[in-house]
């Protein structure tokens, strides 16, 4: 399934681009698409999240429900102000949910208390912001470093020696010693890319990589992204509303006003 | 920690700011403290650097012991008074004199060398011997103006001899000569044509006692006198006391402005760091770790401003004309060193709030 999805020459498939079609039709909603996931490492169920109370009720998040496997990389696709920011908040723990559970890898993350789950981000979680957000006086190097810093007991040998690693494979071994205003916009996001590897997550969450970047460079930032998720075996969530991105994604969960509909192939989005 | 190094390392311009902010209002605390302390020294050696506890006046005197007037019969009822180890005349002139190179300003303080009231700063020479007419130790302020030992200062003609040099003994800022109660009586009476015919008369009873003997009852032992100690003599003096506080209020003042500075500039960096804060929250930092990185960003800038401030007082201490009374002294370098430290620390401690407040999950969606 990996193999089939990984762009190739069927993305240029006359028939598709003339079309426009969904070949395969609206997939499974998320709940139900769940429950073929029995192993999944990433389980959400019965999510809401709602702000505020009484007639000035919002729900951003409606009972979302579903399941990710370890190794796979989907997009998380919607129009702005659908919920997937917030959705993408709680499962990385930045959000508490109103109700419902998150588990990763069969531990509960909704029931950790603040401190918590700032360790839980540090350890288990790696993010990738829209745009790289990466601390301007420190170098790339030192950007890897300083979040190795942020889990205790983790030796600064091993740390360099990781960081080292981590920015000769992100084709960043020059610009180690560059402040991030030296790098260009991509330069930053494989920066970031590297951050959120730095701890060995079990989850990365890429929120709109590609924002800040025009589509050569976004293209190239998404592929790196699928290339080191994939693999390191990682699970990688990323949030998008650009559809060109989403053909890098092993499987699309789409999001309308705070509901989960339907989970898609990639092939069936493209365009 | 490395990420509050680094920002000032890299962020040296901005830094240098509030350093030099510091620095300025530190050498300013400094400068004004040993104007203060200047002051107060100049004001008190004399009561300040002698065997004297306490002081007995006369009960006009109100404290002053120019103003006092004992006679010299009242000694030996002081030194029966419960508690004095030990009770001397005091005679006191504040008056000019001939010096080497010229006029002086001097305090003549006739004592009764090695009793009660003798001065215990010496630095060169030696005392006045007991019954040693025209002989006098002078205060070290008067090598400035060419006195040194064997020169000789006279007062309404009346010689003394120097024989010795007594540190911190100025007497309302004017430089004292220390000699017998015989040859400070003979200056008075040809100074101070008023007062002769009374050769009996001393200005104060200085007392060596422990430091909790009632002070009335010393005082009971003459007739309508009053007794203060040392400390409340110096403060006696008019104006030490208000000097002192009036300098002192200006001086926490600045220090709080001090303080004021430094929140509002790293108020003003955690504000610009914001949106950075909420990033380096949701990757995993916690307020306490960030909030310590900007108390050590405040402590080292402290410290920084201390070391440039007290660097740039010293300098100018060298520049200020001899005639305005500083003294740098340690101890005060050291108590604004500690005040201004803690002032930083506790300014930057108003930004842990602002901190705290930060929402890590702004960091997503891109809006804040």
């Amino acid at each position: 399934m990996t193999d089939a999805m990984t762009p190739g020459p069927t993305s240029e498939d006359p028939v598709l681009a003339a079309t426009g079609s969904v070949p395969n039709g609206p997939g499974e909603p998320p709940a139900l698409d769940a429950t073929h996931h029995a192993s999944a490492l990433l389980r959400v169920s019965d999510v809401r999240k709602v702000y505020g109370e009484g007639h000035t009720e919002v729900v951003a998040v409606a009972d979302a429900t579903m399941a990710v496997d370890q190794g796979e990389f989907v997009a998380l696709l919607g129009p702005s102000g659908s919920g997937k920011t917030t959705l993408i908040s709680i499962v990385g723990g930045l959000l508490s949910p109103s109700g419902g559970t998150v588990t990763l890898g069969g531990s509960d993350v909704t029931g950790l208390s603040k401190k918590d789950l700032t360790a839980f981000r540090a350890e288990r979680v790696g993010f990738v912001f829209q745009s790289a957000n990466l601390v301007p006086f420190l170098t790339a190097r030192e950007n890897l470093l300083y979040v190795a810093s942020l889990v205790k007991g983790t030796s600064r040998a091993q740390a360099q020696a990781r960081a080292d690693g981590l920015l000769e494979e992100l084709g960043l071994g020059a610009r180690a010693k560059n402040l991030p205003e030296q790098l260009s916009g991509g330069e930053r996001q494989r920066v970031a890319i590297g951050r959120a590897l730095m701890n060995d997550p079990d989850l990365v969450l890429v929120d709109e990589p590609t924002a800040a970047l025009d589509t050569a460079m976004g293209r190239q930032v998404v592929e790196l992204l699928r290339r080191e998720i994939k693999g390191r075996g990682k699970t990688g969530i990323m949030v998008t509303h650009d559809l060109r991105m989403v053909e890098y994604t092993d499987r699309v969960f789409e999001i309308l006003d705070g509901h989960l509909t339907h989970v898609e192939e990639p092939s069936a989005l493209r365009h | 920690m490395m990420l509050a190094i680094r920002e000032i390392q890299r962020g040296k311009g901005r830094f240098a700011t509030i350093v030099a902010a510091l620095s300025l209002i530190v050498f300013l605390v400094l400068v004004l403290g040993a104007l203060a302390d200047g002051l107060f020294y100049g004001a008190t050696g004399a009561v300040r650097s002698t065997s004297a506890a306490a002081y007995v006046f006369s009960g006009d005197a109100e404290g002053s012991l120019v103003r006092s007037r004992l006679d010299e019969s009242d000694v030996a009822a002081v030194a029966a008074a419960p508690g004095v180890e030990q009770a001397g005349p005091v005679g006191v002139l504040l008056t000019g004199g001939a010096g080497p190179q010229g006029p002086v300003d001097l305090a003549v303080f006739g004592i009764e060398p090695g009793s009660a009231g003798t001065p215990t700063t010496l630095v060169e020479g030696r005392l006045p011997e007991a019954g040693e007419a025209g002989a006098a130790a002078a205060d070290t302020r008067l090598r400035d103006d060419g006195v040194a030992v064997g020169s000789t200062i006279a007062v309404g003609g009346i010689p003394a001899t120097i024989v010795g040099f007594v540190a911190d003994s100025s007497y309302q800022l004017q430089p004292t000569l220390w000699t017998s109660v015989g040859t400070w009586r003979e200056m008075r009476d040809a100074v101070r044509p008023e007062l002769r015919g009374q050769p009996t008369a001393i200005s104060a009873i200085a007392v060596v006692a422990p430091a909790s003997t009632d002070l009335a009852q010393i005082a009971a032992a003459v007739t309508g006198a009053t007794a203060l100690s040392a400390e409340q003599t110096g403060l006696a003096i008019p104006g030490v006391e208000q000097q002192s506080s009036t300098l002192n209020s200006i001086i926490y003042t600045t220090l709080a402005v001090a303080g004021l500075v430094v929140a509002l500039f790293f108020a003003l960096l955690v504000l610009e760091k914001r949106e950075l804060f909420a990033a380096l929250k949701a990757l995993g930092s916690s307020t306490g770790r960030l909030g310590r990185g900007v108390i050590l960003q405040a402590a080292i800038a402290s410290v920084l401003g201390v070391v440039l401030g007290a660097l740039l007082a010293r300098l100018f201490g060298l520049v200020i004309p001899p005639e305005v009374p500083t003294l740098f002294r340690t101890d005060t370098l050291v108590t604004i060193a500690i005040f201004t430290l803690v002032a930083g620390v506790v300014g930057a401690l108003f930004s842990l709030r602002r901190i705290a407040r930060i929402d890590p999950a702004t960091a997503i969606g891109g809006a804040l």
